[in-house]
């Protein structure tokens, strides 16, 4: 009798525990998809810097596409495969199976639906205005917002099921990004009380808290979990966690209007924004400094591991990235910087960088532990060197280039000058691009190998 | 559960992280945006005409706004696109169209410094027939290309050496409408001498 419960109990588990692979799986295949469409958008967007005749249609016409390929990597590509990881890490801290999981898999289809959506709606010319982020249209945001929600149900009704004491630091991150950015969505897609100037307020508050709020929280949280997993130690400091945590979230949604910078918004607030663009050297040394103590010392864990040298750039990139936000935000520097290349930089040294960095070794780190099938090592080798050089060409081209452009503008040339000085640098771009979309592809082939792939047997050591 | 305290409890990091949040969005989103959103109007700024608030919807349906600034910074290198932006510039304009990126010129101004409407045409035809070096997209699709113009259509008179062999380029309404926007796009000039920011 006894037995036969047991019996029971231990099949329902382990129905769970195949399903919960199959959800980290989907999330990460989908993710994946939405990874390849849109930097294959944003490679053809990179050459019509140099021939910009190619192309000519309005369905692929830069200002269309352009959209497509940011609100793509951000809400189809980085979203998606940053949620499934919060649930692999939400369970596997917790000490139990992930909870909820028919909302889990309705997440899913939402933040689908809405990529479909939205891709579709912004090829059609039906935007939110180009706001940065921000373009999908309000019936597409919600069904974003949705997807959030019930990613936070999931992961919240994990960390309440969880069988040790402590909620483990990086369920503090992931439940928090889930809860900002809801409020945050909501904040931003309301369209009633933002006209003129006031949208201008919005947008900048909004632009960056999607970036800080969601993607910085859901990277940082997961690799708080993963880092230490990997390297089979514990975190440096548990307290430095706790202090980024409450850094991050009183400092980062008070530095918005950094973006808008010598605008007609009040100047008090721009200054306000560049002081705590200062402060937020807190949050950002406190968690690079805590992951690059909690790495030192195993170099040779790292460099034979798959997923630790992801983690080496993505966590170096987060310091390098964020550390040069503050010093954009400083008037004498923005002055010559913003408006220019420079920024589009920036936003590939973060997003790309860090968190989509991040975001591999927390795939190439944890799903094959879930599934128990590897990526091919020379891939993940090549897809590494091709993603590393291929995106710090592209930010160092585009400073050079940013930086060229601020500088033919203050010394006063005819504005087709400052084109005319950034053209080369355009078509090094595309070249980088071109690396970045071949490391794509072959992250999507390790992706297969790792979730649908056949079972390989265990290497011979 | 119930002997959970503070930060343990899943309870307490939920409401104490979105109370914080919350708190923050209106005071650093809300309360902005609505108290600029009544920025009053400078005088001379005025609504849109119905074909001009066409044309700004084709300039954001195109999102032209991803390489063109609307807003003229307070700096030495900006005076070439006019004066310094205020907020009462803004008080018609939405969804705003500042953008962040200069990849083309502003367009603040663009309707003082290029009042033609052949010129915007021919222009956003082929930007490269008056703009040598331009990589801005041909918007050819804002146009119709006839064997022959009918009564009434608008003939735009592409130089030669870009023009469609045997064909006429007519502009469509949805043309017309941006280019209406775009001229419509003059700065209007200050009561009294620009504040020092």
């Amino acid at each position: 009798m006894t037995a036969a419960i047991a019996h029971r109990q231990l099949t329902a588990e382990s129905a769970g525990e195949i399903e919960s692979v199959r959800i980290f799986s989907a999330f990460t295949i989908t993710a994946t998809f939405w990874l390849l469409l849109t930097t294959a958008v944003g490679l053809l967007l990179s050459f019509k810097f140099t021939y910009p005749d190619l192309g000519a249609y309005q369905m692929l016409s830069f200002g269309r596409l352009r959209a497509i390929h940011t609100n793509g990597t951000f809400y189809g590509w980085a979203s998606v495969a940053l949620t499934g990881l919060a649930f692999y890490v939400a369970a596997r801290s917790s000490g139990v199976q992930l909870q909820q999981r028919r909302l889990a898999w309705a997440a899913l289809w939402c933040y689908n639906i809405a990529a479909v959506a939205g891709t579709i709606t912004l090829d059609l010319g039906i935007s939110n205005g180009s706001q940065e982020y921000r373009e999908w249209v309000w019936p597409v945001a919600f069904i974003f917002l949705l997807a959030v929600v019930l990613s936070g149900i999931v992961v919240v009704a994990t960390v309440m099921a969880r069988a040790g004491h402590d909620i483990y630091i990086s369920n503090w991150y992931t439940i928090g990004a889930f809860i900002f950015t809801t409020i945050l969505g909501i904040t931003a897609a309301i369209p009633v009380y933002q006209f003129g100037l006031g949208q201008v307020a919005v947008q900048g508050f909004y632009m960056h808290n999607a970036v800080g709020m969601w993607f910085t929280f859901l990277a940082l949280g997961m690799t708080y979990y993963a880092l230490p997993k990997l390297l089979n130690r514990p975190i440096y400091s548990y307290a430095l966690g706790v202090l980024g945590f409450w850094t991050n979230l009183v400092f980062y949604p008070i530095i918005g209007a950094h973006h808008y910078e010598f605008s007609p918004l009040p100047w008090w607030f721009q200054t306000l924004a560049i002081v705590f663009s200062v402060g937020m050297l807190v949050p950002v040394w406190a968690g690079s400094g805590n992951f690059f103590l909690t790495m030192k010392g195993r170099w040779a864990i790292i460099r034979r591991s798959y997923a630790l040298p992801f983690f080496f750039v993505g966590i170096l990139y987060y310091f390098v990235g964020s550390t040069q936000g503050t010093l954009e935000a400083f008037r004498s520097l923005q002055a010559i910087w913003h408006l220019t290349n420079f920024t589009v930089g920036h936003s590939h040294l973060t997003m790309y960088g860090f968190i989509t960095f991040v975001t591999w070794g927390g795939i190439y780190g944890l799903l094959p532990m879930a599934t128990g099938k590897r990526p091919n090592v020379l891939l993940v080798g090549l897809h590494f060197w091709l993603a590393f050089l291929g995106v710090t060409i592209y930010v160092i081209v585009l400073s050079v280039a940013g930086t060229i452009q601020g500088l033919t503008w203050a010394n006063g040339d005819p504005f087709i000058a400052s084109v005319e000085a950034a053209a080369p640098f355009w078509s090094a771009r595309a070249v980088s691009g071109t690396m970045m979309l071949l490391a794509h592809v072959i992250f999507a082939i390790n992706v297969w190998k790792m979730t649908a792939g056949p079972v390989e047997p265990e290497p011979v050591r | 559960m119930s002997e959970r305290k503070g930060m343990d409890h899943v309870g307490v990091l939920v409401f104490s992280a979105a109370g914080i949040y919350a708190a923050l969005a209106i005071f650093m989103g809300v309360i902005p945006g609505t108290v600029l959103s009544k920025s009053p109007a400078l005088a001379g700024v005025v609504p849109l005409t119905e074909a001009q608030a066409r044309g700004r919807a084709v300039y954001v349906g195109e999102g032209c706004s991803y390489c063109h600034t609307q807003f003229v910074r307070p700096l030495a290198q900006d005076h070439v696109w006019g004066r310094a932006s205020v907020a009462g510039d803004y008080t018609y304009s939405t969804p705003e169209l500042l953008g962040t990126e200069r990849t083309g010129p502003d367009l603040s101004n663009i309707g003082a410094r290029q009042p033609s409407e052949v010129w915007h045409s021919i222009h956003l035809y082929q930007p490269r027939s008056l703009v040598t070096g331009s990589i801005m997209p041909a918007y050819s699709w804002l146009f119709e290309l006839k064997d022959k113009a009918d009564p009434g259509d608008v003939v735009v008179n592409v130089p030669p050496a870009y023009a469609p062999p045997g064909k006429v380029v007519v502009a469509s309404r949805r043309e017309q409408d941006l280019v209406a926007y775009l001229i419509s796009l003059k700065q209007a000039p200050l009561p009294s001498p620009s504040p020092a920011p």
